[in-house]
Parts: structure tokens; sequence; C-alpha cells
């Protein structure tokens, strides 16, 4: 489809990162997608969502932004923190690109897995791609794709995660792979209609952008990517997590 | 109508008609009645050691196949080791 753009391929694309002390991961981060960007020929602008991060996340911010410029960096702080699911909404605002990426800042998600994402979507004209850890194709399949995998996980990490999508799976056949990921492509009014609909918070929220994206009958694709787990801080995830997982999928499940 | 409601509805089918062919209200249609009443009293049993071994099976083949990328760290590495560099030099605090 046809962009309105003034960029090789007609769009431009909009990243939010909603960050919390992640002065470490946010200069490398930005620095590894400003160069997919650019090797890609990809117009694009990068919307950080700093939930007033005391280690100086927004300092490190408008470096980059002198750096890159302004209309590339866009710092959008907020007062505290207020949670992921409102990052985007606020994020959302100011984005001025026909699509958007949604990803961590801490390199579990790497931006070389972009360009793949960018190709399947136009080859099947998709509303949403997203990263899977799961496959080892690509759904619609695709040659360029390799096969997903995770660094950086015990046992226990990997059975929580596999029963957590088996369980999702089971209960609300949302039928794409990766539902607790949150490395995906939207189109803009794609994801500003499914995040309106959507209610939850942390962990469930990503699963339950996915199923409302089904149920309101977007098309999804699949890319397999390989996911590192933080290198730097920790992740978080102990039996609360689980618990309220748990109750968000039930919750899904009476709703949608 | 939500996806619970569906799953009710047809769940509520199911144990209807089952108990009604439990008490031989229905009867079973191509099958002898004496081994229709051998099968009956141990269709729930079955489905539910079927299910779970499908649940067993599928966890345990998603964790088998579960892919390590060392490759994928060892490139990450290297690459952050460029990019701080770069950042450095272009004026960027980095730690």
């Amino acid at each position: 489809m046809q962009g309105s753009f003034n960029s090789p391929d007609t769009h431009k694309y909009s990243v939010i990162l909603p960050t919390y002390n992640e002065r470490k991961n946010l200069p490398v981060i930005v620095w590894l997608l400003a160069k997919t960007f650019t090797e890609n020929q990809l117009a694009w602008e990068i919307i950080v969502v700093d939930d007033n991060s005391p280690d100086g996340t927004q300092e490190i911010a408008k470096q980059l932004a002198k750096l890159y410029g302004e209309d590339k960096i866009v710092l959008k702080p907020r007062a505290g923190k207020l949670g992921l699911g409102t990052a985007y909404i606020h994020g959302l605002n100011f984005v001025t690109g026909d699509f958007v990426i949604i990803m961590d800042a801490d390199f579990s998600h790497h931006p070389k897995f972009i360009p793949q994402f960018i190709r399947l979507q136009k080859a099947h004209n998709l509303d949403i791609v997203t990263g899977t850890r799961y496959r080892a194709t690509s759904k619609p399949s695709s040659p360029d794709a390799q096969p997903g995998g995770v660094h950086g996980w015990d046992f226990t990490r990997k059975l929580v995660s596999r029963g957590a999508n088996f369980l999702a799976d089971t209960v609300l056949n949302p039928g794409v792979s990766d539902l607790t990921g949150s490395f995906r492509l939207y189109r803009l009014p794609v994801l500003r209609h499914i995040i309106t609909e959507t209610v939850s918070k942390g962990y469930v929220f990503q699963m339950e952008m996915m199923v409302r994206a089904r149920a309101l009958g977007y098309t999804v694709g699949e890319v397999p990517i390989t996911f590192v787990d933080r290198i730097y801080g920790d992740s978080k995830l102990g039996s609360n997590e689980i618990v309220s997982y748990a109750k968000g999928i039930w919750v899904l499940f009476t709703t949608v | 109508m939500a996806r619970a409601h569906r799953v009710a509805l047809l769940g509520t089918v199911v144990v209807i008609s089952y108990v009604l062919t439990f008490f031989k209200i229905l009867s079973v249609p191509l099958l002898d009645a004496k081994v229709a009443d051998q099968i009956i009293p141990v269709l729930p049993w079955w489905l539910l050691v079927s299910f779970g071994s499908y649940c067993l099976w599928s966890i345990g083949m998603g964790l088998l196949t579960l892919r390590e990328c060392p490759e994928a760290y060892n490139e990450l590495l290297g690459e952050i080791t460029e990019a701080k560099n770069d950042l450095r030099m272009k004026g960027v605090t980095v730690d």
C-alpha cells in the first residue's frame, strides 16, 4: 500500500520506547535502531517515553537528540512510573509516522529484525507483525526468516514461559505463538484502535493486544526473533506475575 | 458473546447429551448396545487422560524445540562495544 511520506518506501516508522532507568541501555539501542533504519533507507523517529527515571535517562536522551536530530529522537517524559500500557498511549499522541514499532529498550529485542517485519508487512499487507521466540519460520512464510530462540534463560524460566503461552493458547486461541513477547509492528490506526479497547496492565497487556486484534479481525503476521535476556539489570518474573497473568487470562476468557 | 460463553454453551450441550446417553434416554447410533455400555462410563476419564497427555506433550515439545541462540548473544556484545565506542567519540555519555 502506498504511503504519503517523502521517503524511498513512502512510509515512516515510529518507535515508541518506554524507559525507566535505562541510562545504560538507551544510547546503545538508539544507535542500533539508527543504524538499522539508515542501512535500510527507512524514514524513522524514536519517541522516548521516560517515566521520570532517577538515573538520568532523560539527560542521555537529550544528548542523543542533539546527535541524531530532535526530529528523530523525541523525548516525551511523564511525571512518574505510570505503567507500560499508558506509556504507549502517551507516546501515540506524538507519533508522526504511519507505522509504529513497540519494543523493549534493554536489547532483548534486536532492531535487526525490523526490516524483516516490514518486508512481511508489505508482502501481505498485514495490520500487525509480531516477533516470536518460538517459531523457526515466519507466518505467512517468507524466505529471509531465521529460526527464533532465547538466550540467558534457565530451565525454570523456559518452563514458565512455555507453560504460560500454552495456557493462553489453549484458553484463548489467539492464533499467534508468542503472546507475552512485545516486539511488534503496528499500522498506526490499528494500534490506536486496539489500545483504546485494551484494559489490562503489565504482562497481560501485550497478550490482550493480540487477543483483541484477532477478535477485531486484524491480520497478524509472525517473524521469528532471537531474544537475549537483559544484559544489564534484572528481568522480573516472580510468583506475583504468574498469578496476575493467570487472572488476566481468565478476564480475557470471560470478556473477549 | 465472549469466548467463555461459547465454550460454556458447547460444554453444556456435550454434558447434557452425555448424561442422557448415560441414563439410556438417548441411544448410541452405529454401535452395539453391549459395547456402548462398556465405553460410555469410562469416556470422561479417557477424555481427561487424553487432555492431560496432550498438555504434557505440548509443553514438553515446546521446551525441546525452544532454541538457544548463543550466536545472537555474542553478536550483540560486539555491537554494544562498537556502539559505545562510536557514541563516546560523538560526545554522548556512555557508562
